[in-house]
């Protein structure tokens, strides 16, 4: 054969490959391994706030964070990564009380994320901590991953 | 390179035996030659002190590069800035390493028309194939290797080693972060293998260095883009770019390694290709014109 040939039909196979592989993907990043993997990560991150702040008493347990996501509103898909999720976070605060924060994530194709929570409820970006040092706070925003496998 | 190293590797090179001279010799020529280039030192001499420089400057400003991963935390942890410098270099640093002398070990002997000269030597043409092959793979591994042992050790030493917050927000100690951190950096070595082979192969068909070094660092690129595609689930896996990102489960609360099994499965599907694609268009190769 000539090398035109077999270079043409490397190409499209190759091609041909790609395509294939696009179609008979499935998405890894959805609205459950989301919820999963940011309610746990919050709940941490707020405990180790409460330690900065001097206030005792704060566990995971006590918290009971739970969300629910979304992605783009109710037309778009829940899965895949974009700039669009919101999650609707329920806990318990530091003085016990029930708060309900919306939280801006966005999810990278890489299953790695970035949240962002509402600064009335967690506070700015940066907090005084018990010794009256400026540190930062670590629910403002913060990064975390979803498992995939 | 001096001329006594030369002497003593030329007298190491030639064992006084009748015997007809195998890998080894081939090897240790291949390592002579390239140990002589001022390239491959001063990539040596980048990959120790560069990072320092990196470390400081980033510890050293107000804003952290918060978009990248763990840049948020790199004043908090000295374990952080690792994986930050992990993160930046899988973009185009550890594609440019593993490129610049197996882009350059084939390609290298066009451009200098010294294909004749050591085929006409008493070793084999896939002796002098593994020969370079190895020297390049040896060569970027120790390059990852310094690189790494000096992007910890400096983070380290100038930010500190306070615990780390894992990629679940939960809280891990110091020895148990560095053992991770160096981990992390371990799972870079696959895809560096990859990339190693993939330029090998550039070396071997374009038989231009400029190309073979560039043409990597513009593949991962164009890799690092399709993989930034939101929907490419299962064409994102294949990627040799993907592995490079492996290393995340590692930090969460509950780790999982299958994105680490994935990667090492298609790096080494990367690998098998383009060495053997290499090795085939040596092995066929008419230098009689070159």
């Amino acid at each position: 054969m000539r090398p035109i040939v077999t270079r043409t039909a490397a190409v499209l196979a190759v091609g041909a490959g790609i395509a294939a592989t696009i179609a008979a993907g499935h998405p890894e990043i959805t609205k459950t391994g989301l919820e999963r993997a940011l309610a746990p990560t919050f709940a941490n991150l707020y405990v180790h706030q409460a330690g900065i702040l001097g206030i005792p008493g704060i566990t995971t347990a006590t918290i009971g964070a739970t969300t629910a996501c979304d992605k783009g509103g109710p037309e778009v898909a829940d899965t895949g990564a974009g700039p669009n999720w919101i999650c609707m976070m329920s806990w318990a605060d530091n003085q016990g009380k029930h708060q309900d924060g919306k939280f801006e994530v966005t999810v990278k194709t890489d299953a790695t994320y970035v949240a962002g929570g509402p600064s009335k409820i967690v506070g700015l970006a940066r907090i005084t901590d018990k010794h009256g040092h400026d540190v930062p706070n670590p629910v403002f925003e913060f990064d975390g991953v979803i498992s995939t496998g | 390179m001096t001329t006594a190293a030369v002497r003593s590797a030329r007298a190491a090179a030639v064992p006084p035996s009748t015997r007809r001279p195998g890998l080894g010799a081939a090897l240790r020529w291949e390592v002579v030659k390239l140990a002589a280039q001022i390239r491959s030192r001063a990539l040596l001499a980048a990959a120790l002190v560069i990072p320092i420089a990196v470390v400081a400057v980033l510890n050293g400003q107000e804003q952290p590069p918060s978009d990248t991963i763990y840049g948020k935390l790199i004043h908090l942890s000295g374990y952080a800035m690792p994986l930050l410098m992990l993160a930046f270099a899988a973009q185009w640093v550890l594609p440019l390493l593993a490129a610049v002398v197996a882009g350059d070990i084939f390609a290298g002997e066009d451009q200098h028309g010294t294909w004749k000269t050591i085929l006409t030597r008493s070793v084999s043409r896939g002796q002098i194939f593994w020969a370079k092959t190895l020297t390049a793979l040896g060569y970027n591994l120790l390059v990852l290797t310094v690189f790494a042992a000096s992007t910890i050790v400096s983070s380290v030493l100038i930010i500190g080693s306070r615990p780390l917050t894992g990629l679940s927000g939960q809280t891990i100690a110091s020895g148990h972060a560095l053992r991770l951190v160096v981990l992390a950096w371990v799972t870079a070595i696959p895809p560096i293998i990859g990339f190693t082979a993939l330029a090998l192969l550039l070396s071997v068909r374009t038989r231009n260095p400029a190309f073979g070094i560039a043409a990597p660092v513009v593949i991962g690129f164009a890799m690092q883009l399709l993989g930034s595609v939101s929907g490419l689930d299962l064409t994102r896996k294949l990627l040799l770019t993907t592995p490079f990102e492996a290393w995340h489960g590692l930090f969460a609360e509950h780790p999982f390694i299958g994105p680490l099994l994935t990667g090492l499965a298609v790096s080494a599907g990367w690998t098998v290709i383009c060495l053997g694609s290499a090795y085939v268009s040596v092995r066929r190769r008419d230098i009689t014109g070159g």
